[in-house]
């Protein structure tokens, strides 16, 4: 028996040994490096078929035609530059590459189109007298409209901040949410914010992600919903959110969330998109690269990666700034019984 | 590295076959207690987080317990090992750096072959050699975080596992002192294991709580790992020095994603038994 048992434990360990788990590496050659590259994207992206569609753009083409543009003699610049192209004909701003000396992107989703804000003059309207919750600007205009300016959801936003600020507006005839010039942050904190928008549970969306290396390698869709917010303050009265096309990846599901819940009006641009989550990973220079890697459909399971649509389009007037007004908070206040 | 480990589990098991004498030995209430503490290094690699190792210096500390048993006689032992490890690692341009640890506990009864006695052989084996194996119950909680990116940085680790193991002593005499070499090795068998899809994030997993084939049935074909150990107890006047090596090959291939870590670590520490009432 002793012997048995020593020659299980044996050959066990033998098989363990025979079986190192090791992930095949490129070399840290320019090919080497632009190989690495397009093999994580190609194992790893998540809008290929989507792209192909939209964009026309066949990653198999794409790697013929920059393996062409690689060789030993360029010079890391020069590398760093033909990566970013080849990345940048995804169009999509989760796309980078990152290294010390520069920061690889595509922000086409934004640079392409009319900003439709001015930060001067959408700050004349918080004054000096704003409150700030978590991040949130906001302030009760001279019409008694409430305006919320939110510039990011980096910061963490809480139940009791959304509440707070809720609470100290809740005299208001109706609400302006400013997400102009979001580029995103924490998905949950865009979460948290919409919920106090709804007093039911809604279906905003879908999501699935990749399961294996294969481009057609992904999950069956599973829904998304919203919560209406448990504890604190739930906003009744009508809301407009105001977009443009710098409005992006978590931001731009604060919308899709909010152009389901009751009583809200998108106005403005096209949000820029970004409904991709992304992961990171590094190239055998060190170099760091971020990608979409699980798909957010909204409740149509249509996807948002190229924008969101808003209820009522607006452009920002020339005549309007000239006389230092935002013609999209000028509108909404309209909208919601205000302004003058 | 892994076939020269290799040679040395077979040389090891090979001699715990022979030599050994059989003898009785009345049920007793003594406990061997030992703690040590560990410097070495480590080399991980997760296809979750990057597809490059990272290499660097891990600390480890080891908590055991071991008494015989009532159990078949009075010939099975029973022993407590609390492992807890941390690493500090870099990839291999040493630009990206990345924290690795967890804790794993096992609980394991084990069949003392001819009546010999692993838990105090010197007093309580009339042979030089004495050999053990069965099996343990074991559990890990831990993680890796590397500090690349706000984007899904961190991976969770967590099993529950039935281990084979089987230990070996010998008792190593010099100018009558006893220096006594010990010796285990721990393979998982079955069990489960926690592990994200391929491209799956945590906000699905946990927030959304989108589960998809999250806790996998983990046996040797896609968690082949092993746990090595072999400490030399030195007396020193009533008090014995515990020096030793541990050597812990993890790894697995769930879901389509690679993972292991490699740890080697130097250790030290104290001995001491107990009686109990």
């Amino acid at each position: 028996m002793k012997k048995n048992l020593s020659l299980i434990v044996l050959s066990l360990s033998l098989m363990v040994f025979h079986s190192c788990v090791q992930e095949d590496h490129y070399d840290n050659s320019k090919q080497g490096n632009f190989e690495a590259l397009w093999k994580i994207m190609n194992e790893h992206y998540c809008f290929f078929d989507y792209k192909k569609g939209e964009l026309g753009v066949d990653w198999d083409e794409v790697h013929a035609r920059y393996a062409a543009k690689v060789n030993e003699g360029m010079n890391n610049t020069q590398l760093f530059e033909v990566l970013t192209a080849m990345l940048s004909e995804l169009k999509d701003g989760h796309v980078n590459l990152s290294a010390s000396f520069d920061f690889g992107r595509n922000w086409s989703f934004y640079e392409d189109y009319p900003e439709n804000y001015n930060d001067s003059i959408a700050k004349l309207y918080l004054g000096h007298n704003y409150s700030i919750a978590s991040g949130l600007k906001y302030i009760t205009l001279d019409d008694n409209i409430g305006y919320v300016r939110c510039e990011s959801f980096v910061e963490g936003i809480g139940d009791g901040n959304v509440s707070s600020m809720l609470n100290a507006l809740a005299n208001c005839n109706g609400l302006i949410i400013d997400v102009r010039g979001n580029g995103g942050g924490q998905l949950t904190k865009a979460q948290t914010l919409a919920s106090h928008f709804t007093n039911k549970k809604l279906l905003v969306g879908y999501v699935s992600h990749k399961t294996g290396k294969g481009r057609n390698d992904f999950s069956t869709p599973k829904a998304v919903y919203l919560d209406p917010a448990s504890d604190g303050f739930r906003w009744q009265k009508p809301v407009v959110v105001l977009t443009n096309r710098a409005v992006y990846s978590a931001a731009n599901d604060f919308v899709k969330c909010m152009k389901l819940c009751p009583n809200v009006t998108i106005m403005g641009d096209r949000t820029g998109g970004g409904s991709g989550m992304p992961f990171t990973s590094e190239l055998p220079n060190g170099w760091t690269v971020r990608y979409s890697a699980v798909i957010f459909y909204d409740a149509d399971m249509q996807h948002t990666e190229f924008g969101i649509e808003p209820n009522i389009s607006l452009a920002m007037s020339g005549a309007d700034l000239a006389q230092k007004k935002d013609t999209y908070i000028e509108k909404a206040r309209v909208y919601l019984g205000g302004g003058k | 590295m892994c076939k020269g480990l290799a040679t040395v589990v077979m040389l090891l098991l090979s001699l715990c076959v022979y030599g050994q004498e059989t003898i009785t030995l009345p049920l007793n209430k003594e406990s061997l207690h030992s703690t040590m503490i560990g410097v070495g290094g480590a080399n991980i690699l997760d296809t979750y987080l990057s597809p490059y190792n990272y290499t660097g210096t891990d600390i480890r500390i080891q908590r055991e317990t071991q008494r015989m048993t009532t159990l078949w006689g009075g010939r099975v032992s029973n022993q407590v090992l609390i492992d807890v490890n941390g690493a500090i690692n870099k990839n291999h341009v040493r630009n990206i750096k990345e924290y690795a640890g967890g804790i794993r506990y096992s609980q394991g009864w084990f069949y003392q072959f001819a009546g010999g006695n692993t838990v105090n052989p010197v007093e309580r084996s009339s042979s030089p050699w004495n050999l053990a194996a069965g099996l343990a119950a074991s559990g890990y909680l831990g993680g890796i975080y590397i500090d690349r990116s706000g984007n899904n940085p961190a991976q969770a680790k967590a099993d529950l596992m039935i281990d084979m193991s089987a230990m070996a002593t010998y008792d190593m005499v010099i100018a009558k002192h006893h220096y006594l070499w010990r010796y285990q090795v721990s393979v998982p068998l079955m069990g489960i294991a926690f592990s994200p899809n391929y491209g799956q994030s945590y906000y699905e997993a946990f927030e959304l709580r989108h589960h998809d084939h999250n806790v996998v049935f983990a046996y040797p074909g896609n968690m082949p790992s092993m746990r090595h150990r072999l400490t030399l107890d030195i007396p020193i006047r009533r008090t014995v020095l515990r020096v030793g090596y541990v050597a812990q090959f993890n790894q697995s291939t769930f879901n389509h994603l690679k993972y292991h870590s490699y740890t080697h670590d130097f250790m030290i520490g104290f001995n001491k038994y107990f009686y109990r009432r």
